[in-house]
């Protein structure tokens, strides 16, 4: 059996996979850019569903902390050495300033630190470069190998092959 | 002036009216996910409910609810909760959120109660409690810090807000 390419490419193209089998990332049209052993970067497209204040033209908070948990939770499956499911533990957002209407999101996150059973990340948001909106601390639990459903890592990287275009 | 939360009269006169689906119309988000509020048959605030709606699946072999959807619905309750009982009329502005996963939200009804620890001149400190088949077992705890906004203030950073967009390098959609 050749060794699995897990290159920053084929991980970009597995994450892409992740966020596509999950509905309510999948239905917003969330992408992944890139996933370098150091960041994964993601962008969510604008749309006026994601708005908190109808009056004002504001993203709603709680887009922005489900893009955190999101791309957070990404970096984790990137930064253990096997693919594991790791439930979000806790979350902390830091709101800088308020994202606005008509712009996309975009979001990048990093593993800070990995235990036997938990994992540190943190991540950032912005819409226009070098102007942060919000910040993001997350920790996940490791269930480990045991409680990883069988071919959970071979599932993730299956598609490769497949069309980007395709059923996820 | 046109009704929304840009103007605090019509804050105040749907908030003497208890118009909580008022406001809600106004967030899409949360329309989106299937927030919605009833007064609390328990007390005198408000009882939030999310709906199971296929789009809020995070986690499709449980299936479970996102947890980013959860903690939006936490955001929302707290938000509205705030709007209702703050002293005066005011539009909150999120500071931070610390949410606390304790169990799996699994794809039924989920249900929050906020208590409003402190109200300050300027800040507020909102606790959320969110369950589903029983109030005795949590799914998640939240607490958010909110600035309270008074009408001058949310006009002028509006205004800010808007000079920054035009300056956006990234294409519209």
């Amino acid at each position: 059996m050749p060794s699995p390419d897990r290159s920053p490419d084929a991980w970009r193209r597995a994450l892409t996979r992740f966020v596509r089998v999950i509905p309510h990332t999948r239905e917003l049209g969330l992408e992944v850019l890139a996933a370098d052993a150091e960041a994964i970067r993601m962008r969510l497209p604008w749309s006026d569903d994601l708005l908190g204040d109808a009056s004002r033209g504001l993203v709603h908070g709680g887009v922005l902390t489900m893009l955190l948990d999101t791309v957070c939770g990404s970096a984790v499956l990137r930064g253990l050495p096997e693919p594991e499911v790791c439930p979000t533990l806790d979350l902390r957002v830091d709101h800088f300033r308020p994202a606005v209407a008509g712009l996309a999101l975009y979001a990048e996150a990093r593993v800070v630190g990995v235990t036997a059973s938990v994992v540190f990340t943190e991540g950032i948001l912005w819409q226009e470069e070098g102007r942060q909106v919000a910040r993001g601390i997350g920790n996940f639990v490791r269930l480990g190998p045991r409680n990883t459903p069988p071919g959970f890592a071979e599932a993730l990287f299956a598609a490769n092959h497949d069309k980007e275009s395709g059923n996820a | 002036m046109p009704e929304g939360f840009d103007n605090v009269a019509w804050i105040a006169r749907t908030r003497t009216e208890g118009d909580v689906a008022a406001w809600l119309a106004l967030i899409p988000y949360a329309t989106r996910i299937g927030v919605s509020a009833v007064p609390d048959p328990e007390g005198d605030g408000l009882l939030f409910r999310l709906e199971p709606a296929p789009g809020n699946v995070g986690n499709v072999l449980l299936p479970a609810l996102h947890g980013g959807v959860v903690a939006a619905f936490m955001e929302t309750a707290a938000t509205l909760d705030l709007m209702l009982s703050a002293r005066e009329a005011t539009l909150p502005r999120i500071v931070d959120l610390s949410i606390d996963y304790l169990r799996t939200a699994r794809a039924v009804p989920t249900f929050a109660r906020c208590l409003l620890l402190r109200e300050g001149r300027r800040l507020a400190n909102v606790q959320v409690t969110a369950w589903q088949e029983s109030e005795s077992v949590p799914v998640a705890t939240a607490r958010l810090h909110f600035v309270l906004g008074e009408s001058g203030r949310v006009r002028h950073e509006q205004r800010q807000g808007l000079k920054s967009v035009r300056g956006a390098p990234y294409r519209r959609q």
